[in-house]
């Protein structure tokens, strides 16, 4: 194993040291295990890692085509999602990278068409467009129908029903079909692709990074003063929206502690003395407790979170990702908090970066939720009743839309039922399911 | 070929009928949606009228197209088809290149003649593409509660059925709610709309069972999930469907069950009803009689016969209900799974 030649715990921080000295297949298969080992758990940090090592697979795939260079991120990005299923910020990432290729390699034949466009102006009666419309009339139906149904793109729009078949709409998304791209590597690398999306996948990377903070931004929009605010796990999303808020204004905050999977961290978080993890990239280790704010932080069993609840103003809740019908995967109890607060009519807010936003439909709620270990729940030492009883220990609860009234992403404070709009502008219909 | 020779035969004698062509044209081919046949019938139109210019023929499907909503009693559905042509007109030759204001409108002309086949063809293939998008919800031991005759759900259910057997197969059981009303109409003996999917789904090795509209509320307890078709989606998301959707799905919502809806997206119609009694229709559903009245009814009845001058109204067995997008869950199209709010983007995008 190289990661353990290096001497780290195996995690984001070691993945990353790897990811420069090892050859790209090593630090695929390093990726690959430590998804499988739940060695990378955070979204971000599994998300940070799926970036990193996309734009080290593209620097080093040789090539200017593009409809390679997809082709190449596609099988990456299937192994990487087989190997972790439920992190689904592994796919988003590995879709917004194909879409950053596909929106490159469109722009690049754009200019190709006005380019050729101006050329054939001083033949006036062959437009490109009129030789399309006239391949109809040329042909016997039942060649053209066969034609039609191979290049026809997965159009969105409702024209699609009377449209001319238009072969330039999209790249082939499968790597079979790929003479549209041959026509366009023939004319030969006007723009270097390759360079413009390993800027782009600099971008989603600094976005990662920035993400946090962005969304802290519209903290003082959403807590006012004397407010008190519920909310749930160590989410570092959460803490930096809530520490942004106690810069200015003083409010209280109840704190469940999300037994057993993640009470240990938010008891630290909560008293400040929260080690930096290796995961955390040390940022949050610089940054004071809201205690010391003088903020009052009020930690409550998991329990007493509907006792509470006609007390609390608003709930904050983390999220580990969110799916494109405006329901969110997130740690387990929050669906009881979103509930508790349904009955109380106190509003839920969920903050989440865009990142975490998948476009994956949710068909089967119980197929996201991932079960962990039941030893936290119910120790080994009770052998006696570890025997007798069935312990599980669910990570994970959906939490359907309707109990949830806004998200605030980094761009902004959202509905649920405009997610799929931002859904639409993330990704490509092409990638969603690749 | 015949059929299209004579259509020509027949112009050539007497003028285009649009009324009788999109009724024949529902008739031939019971796998025609509304809005399909109405294009059909305004490309049969073009075919048989000799405009030139663009305004001319806008002209004339304008016209044509305002007949055939007044003559058709619920004219939702083939309203979405007629809009969506004449859309796609207009915007095609607004469109700068391909087709644009230089590209000249011969070509479109053409294209839409010469095609009609095609965007049939298109539309029976877009559900099978929904098919394949709504196949995830169907999942193995889950039962589904369905009514009315809607060919979506049938190729859906029938898809996943058809795996049965095969490495991907589901499972899965069917309560289908089979319509009242159709049996109280003129044919007592004609059986109610969807025994041909239940037929169909029992043949291959579904478990269905029929139930009367009554027993929904009793049986949606053993439905994981309710699917219905649609006549029209609607600008805010909710959909005009078979009288008793909109029951079964405030049940649905009431009882907690997911409601998806399977639609094409050629049904999506710009319209915004407010509520039931909103829609731009006339149906005899609520009806207040006294004795008087009904003895009033019966002198005319026997007095004189149909006028043919009264507005036409919706019999009882064809009467739609509107189901308010709140009661959605998710609208499986041929562009994918949408939320209801999603309608008013892809409206938006044919429009503006």
């Amino acid at each position: 194993m190289p990661s353990s030649s290096l001497a780290l715990t195996p995690g984001l921080g070691s993945f990353l040291k790897c990811l420069k000295t090892n050859p790209i297949d090593t630090s695929i298969e390093t990726l690959i295990s430590l998804l499988k080992r739940r060695q990378i758990r955070h979204s971000r940090s599994c998300a940070t890692a799926t970036a990193y090592l996309l734009r080290s697979v593209i620097s080093a795939c040789r090539t200017t085509d593009s409809a390679k260079l997809i082709e190449r991120v596609q099988s990456v990005g299937r192994r990487l999602m087989a190997a972790q299923p439920r992190e689904m910020v592994v796919g988003n990432i590995v879709r917004r990278v194909l879409g950053l290729i596909r929106d490159e390699a469109e722009d690049d034949r754009d200019a190709e068409f006005a380019l050729s466009d101006i050329g054939s102006e001083s033949q006036p009666q062959t437009p490109r467009a009129y030789d399309d419309a006239s391949l109809p009339l040329d042909r016997d139906s039942p060649s053209f129908r066969a034609e039609d149904r191979s290049s026809r793109p997965p159009l969105t729009s409702m024209f699609s029903l009377l449209s001319h078949p238009e072969p330039e709409i999209s790249l082939p998304s499968t790597p079979g079909s790929s003479s549209p791209s041959g026509r366009f590597t023939g004319h030969g690398p006007s723009k270097d692709v390759r360079a413009e999306v390993l800027e782009g996948i600099g971008e989603i990377i600094d976005e990662l990074g920035q993400v946090d903070d962005q969304i802290a931004a519209y903290a003082l929009d959403h807590i006012h003063s004397n407010e008190i605010i519920l909310t749930h796990t160590s989410s570092t999303t959460v803490q930096k929206f809530l520490l942004k808020a106690a810069a200015k204004r003083k409010f209280t905050v109840i704190h469940a502690e999300s037994y057993p999977n993640n009470h240990e961290a938010t008891h630290a978080t909560v008293s400040g003395s929260a080690v930096s993890d290796d995961d955390n990239l040390g940022l949050e280790a610089f940054q004071k407790p809201l205690i010391e704010h003088g903020i009052t932080v009020i930690l409550i069993p998991d329990s007493a979170v509907f006792a509470l609840m006609s007390r609390v103003n608003k709930v904050i809740l983390g999220t580990h990702s969110v799916l494109a019908n405006g329901g969110l995967v997130a740690a387990a109890g929050t669906r009881v908090i979103a509930r508790a607060a349904k009955v109380h009519q106190t509003p839920v807010v969920v903050v989440s970066g865009v990142y975490k936003l998948s476009p994956v439909y949710p068909f089967d709620f119980d197929s996201l939720i991932e079960y962990g270990d039941p030893s936290k729940v119910l120790p080994y030492e009770e052998g006696d009743l570890v025997d007798l009883v069935d312990v599980q220990n669910p990570i994970y609860d959906y939490v359907p839309a309707e109990l949830v009234d806004l998200y605030i992403t980094n761009l902004g404070g959202h509905a649920p039922s405009y997610l799929y709009r931002i859904v639409s502008d993330h990704y490509r219909k092409e990638d969603i399911s690749f | 070929m015949a059929s299209t020779t004579s259509d020509a035969a027949m112009a050539d004698t007497k003028p285009f009928d649009i009324v009788a062509t999109y009724n024949e044209l529902l008739r031939s081919d019971a796998d025609l949606t509304m809005p399909i046949a109405a294009i059909e019938a305004l490309v049969l139109l073009l075919t048989h009228s000799a405009s030139s210019t663009i305004s001319e023929t806008l002209d004339l499907l304008e016209k044509s197209t305002a007949h055939l909503k007044r003559s058709i009693p619920n004219p939702i559905g083939l309203s979405a088809g007629t809009d969506l042509f004449q859309r796609y007109l207009i915007t095609t030759l607004q469109r700068p290149g391909q087709l644009g204001p230089a590209g000249d409108f011969k070509a479109i002309r053409t294209h839409l003649l010469s095609n009609g086949r095609l965007f049939i063809r298109r539309a029976k293939e877009s559900r099978d593409k929904i098919a394949a998008f709504g196949r995830g919800f169907i999942r193995d031991g889950s039962t589904i509660l369905t009514n009315g005759g809607s060919r979506a759900v049938a190729a859906l259910l029938q898809k996943a059925a058809d795996e049965e057997g095969g490495p991907s197969a589901v499972r899965f059981r069917v309560i289908y709610v089979l319509s009242s009303t159709s049996q109280e109409s003129k044919h007592p003996n004609e059986e109610p709309e969807g025994m041909e999917t239940v037929r169909a789904l029992r043949a291959k090795g579904v478990p269905v069972s029929t139930i009367p509209e009554s027993a929904v509320a009793y049986s949606l307890g053993k439905a994981d999930m309710v699917i219905v078709g649609a006549e029209g989606v609607v600008e805010n998301g909710g959909i005009v469907s078979r009288m008793g959707t909109y029951q079964i799905g405030l049940l649905a919502k009431a009882i907690g069950k997911p409601f998806y809806v399977v639609a094409e997206s050629h049904k999506f119609v710009r319209l915004y009803p407010l509520g039931q009694y909103d829609l731009p229709i006339e149906q005899q559903v609520v009806e207040f009689k006294s004795e008087e009245d009904l003895a009033e009814e019966r002198k005319q009845q026997s007095s004189v016969d149909t006028n043919g001058d009264t507005p036409i109204k919706l019999p009882l067995c064809d009467s739609v209900d509107f189901t308010p997008p709140h009661l959605i869950s998710a609208l499986i199209t041929d562009s994918g799974v949408l939320t209801p709010s999603a309608v008013s983007e892809e409206l938006i995008k044919i429009w503006f």
